[in-house]
């Protein structure tokens, strides 16, 4: 029986390759962790046995996905253990403020290393400062997520906030856990750490919100985003200039959407995993496209990377600049949204789109008292009229930045505009409904999908949380059979990876 | 226990007419008190009581009550 089993070929499957990662949405991962998961039910009476299966699994799992990388999350999980805690104990302040410096000069070290180098480079020879070849560096998977977890473990400590974990087995489960480790939520140790410590207790309402948001995360993630992005979207900002204005419009509408489907897919579906293994992430998305200003927007979007530069970029620059005032606030936009332009890669695109979106919050905080002057006059405050209208300019405005986000160069994304503002051809859209009809309806079900009232969605996830078990994975079972069907041949990794 | 001063100088910074504040309510509890509101507060506080609020010690406060505790030890010293 055993001599059809090819062993080589099934050690290769335990093996990091390059070219064959080990996302949720792969049946090797579903298999290996019911069986993880199975191994965790058994253990449930040991709290060491259940910590260790994670982390381990853990570790197996950021390996297959970014090989020998995880001895640099290694590196940075003891150093911000170990610097953490030492700073804690430290009385003196000058000390303590060294150890902390110290502690983030690290810790950004790495990142920019592995990030920026070549950007840093490539601007030097722009400036004709030198001539440098760009090195071979790879970019560590989820290196930009677990530096800011790992840092949000050393500042909370450093301000006060929290008290420190003596055990490293829980810091390592923290830095490790596998649900959050490749794209986030970036969870804060303050929130997480205390789950650990706790007893675990998985109910049955986290069982009908884990299966609920999985099938979510599939259908969003493998059916939407995939589809849209490789038929249309992909193919449109390849090369803007091929396709009319009005076609290069609707993959910009395309792109917001596959992006939010995408992103928001990968945490609906860590965020599910990790409540079947007892642990509470925190929320990433709240329908980000009912957003009544780029404010309300990043209030909605991405939201454990916006409250973490909130709360340890911007708030601390605002006190810095607190002198001057509303002028203060906005030097602190544009300095906090350079970050944010940075974090997500090293391209001039990416610089452009913080400045796009800090421009849009200064010129916000500058105006509001004149514009709720106006809105008073007109006696539009509180109305749904303006409602709709704040939503409708705020998504637009949000398109202009995703050009800039999704082009792969400054000049990609002024053909995008060149076409949508001087080759427009609206009657194309009747051939593109033809021609496109599948990316049509999935765009349309895509956006009406976000808008339906929450008050829905928790309905569908309290009748998923009555059924029978059975009928739960039935479910499953079907919206993996959806997924195998709609999906591409080749995989195709979220696109907050490469963040 | 929230102060009638503190609570005054929070009401007239945010433009509300009452509010009912606990000591664990926190700022995104109140209305209006946003991220960029909340220096107007701070700043409003400061001016108020004539003290001087150091960069970590309102990092460091997770809700009003915490606020007040500061600005009391803020008068003490």
């Amino acid at each position: 029986m055993f001599s059809s089993i090819d062993f080589n070929k099934l050690l290769q499957l335990f093996v990091y390759d390059p070219q064959d990662h080990l996302f949720f949405s792969t049946s090797f991962f579903l298999f290996l962790f019911l069986a993880m998961l199975i191994v965790y039910r058994l253990a449930a009476k040991s709290k060491n046995a259940k910590i260790f299966t994670i982390i381990l699994f853990s570790l197996f799992f950021y390996y297959k996905n970014s090989g020998y990388f995880f001895l640099l999350l290694f590196l940075s999980t003891f150093l911000n253990f170990y610097f953490g805690n030492w700073l804690y104990k430290t009385k003196s302040s000058g000390f303590k403020r060294l150890l902390f410096v110290l502690a983030l000069v690290i810790d950004l070290g790495l990142l920019g290393y592995f990030k920026y180098t070549n950007f840093f480079l490539r601007i030097l020879n722009d400036l004709h400062a030198g001539n440098f070849q760009p090195l071979d560096i790879l970019l560590p998977v989820g290196i930009s997520f677990y530096t800011f977890k790992a840092m949000s473990y050393v500042i909370e400590l450093y301000i006060g906030s929290m008290e420190p974990t003596n055990s490293l087995k829980e810091f390592c489960l923290y830095m490790f856990f596998f649900p959050n480790i490749l794209a986030g939520p970036i969870d804060r140790a303050e929130a997480f750490l205390p789950q650990v410590q706790n007893d675990i207790t998985v109910t049955k309402e986290d069982i009908g919100r884990a299966v609920f948001l999985i099938m979510c995360g599939l259908f969003k993630k493998n059916v939407i985003a995939d589809y849209i992005g490789i038929n249309f979207v992909d193919r449109v900002y390849q090369v803007p200039l091929r396709f009319t204005g009005v076609e290069n419009l609707l993959a910009t509408y395309g792109y917001a959407l596959q992006v939010y489907c995408d992103f928001s897919g990968y945490t609906d579906m860590a965020i599910g995993i990790s409540l079947l293994l007892g642990y509470k992430l925190m929320d990433n998305f709240n329908v980000p496209f009912i957003a009544t200003s780029v404010a309300d927007y990043w209030r909605r979007w991405h939201i454990s990377l916006s409250t973490w530069l909130l709360d340890y970029m911007f708030k601390p620059l605002q006190m810095s600049f607190r002198k001057w005032r509303i002028y203060g606030s906005a030097v602190a936009i544009f300095l906090t949204f350079f970050a944010v332009g940075l974090w997500h890669g090293a391209n001039w695109t990416y610089v452009v789109f913080g400045l796009i979106h800090s421009t849009y919050l200064a010129v916000s905080l500058l105006t509001i008292k004149y514009r709720k002057a106006f809105y008073d006059k007109l006696h539009l405050t509180g109305t749904k009229f303006l409602k709709v209208f704040q939503i409708i300019i705020t998504f637009h405005l949000l398109l202009i930045g995703a050009v800039v986000f999704k082009a792969d160069s400054l000049k990609t994304a002024k053909n995008v505009f060149h076409q949508i503002f001087y080759f427009f051809h609206g009657v194309v859209f009747f051939q593109w409904i033809q021609g496109y009809s599948k990316v049509a309806i999935l765009i349309l079900l895509g956006y009406i999908l976000h808008f339906i009232p929450k008050s829905i969605d928790k309905k569908v996830q309290n009748l998923i949380t009555e059924s029978p078990l059975v009928v739960q994975a039935m479910l499953l079972a079907v919206m993996i059979i959806v997924v195998v069907q709609v999906e591409s041949a080749q995989l195709q990794p979220v696109i907050y990876f490469n963040f | 226990m929230i102060s009638e001063r503190l609570k005054q100088i929070i009401l007239k910074e945010l433009n509300l007419s009452n509010f009912d504040f606990k000591d664990e309510t926190t700022a995104n509890q109140v209305p209006g008190w946003d991220s960029f509101n909340h220096i107007n507060v701070i700043l409003a506080i400061e001016k108020d009581y004539d003290i001087h609020f150091k960069g970590l010690e309102i990092l460091k406060i997770k809700n009003i009550g915490e606020l007040q505790k500061l600005v009391d030890t803020k008068l003490q010293s």
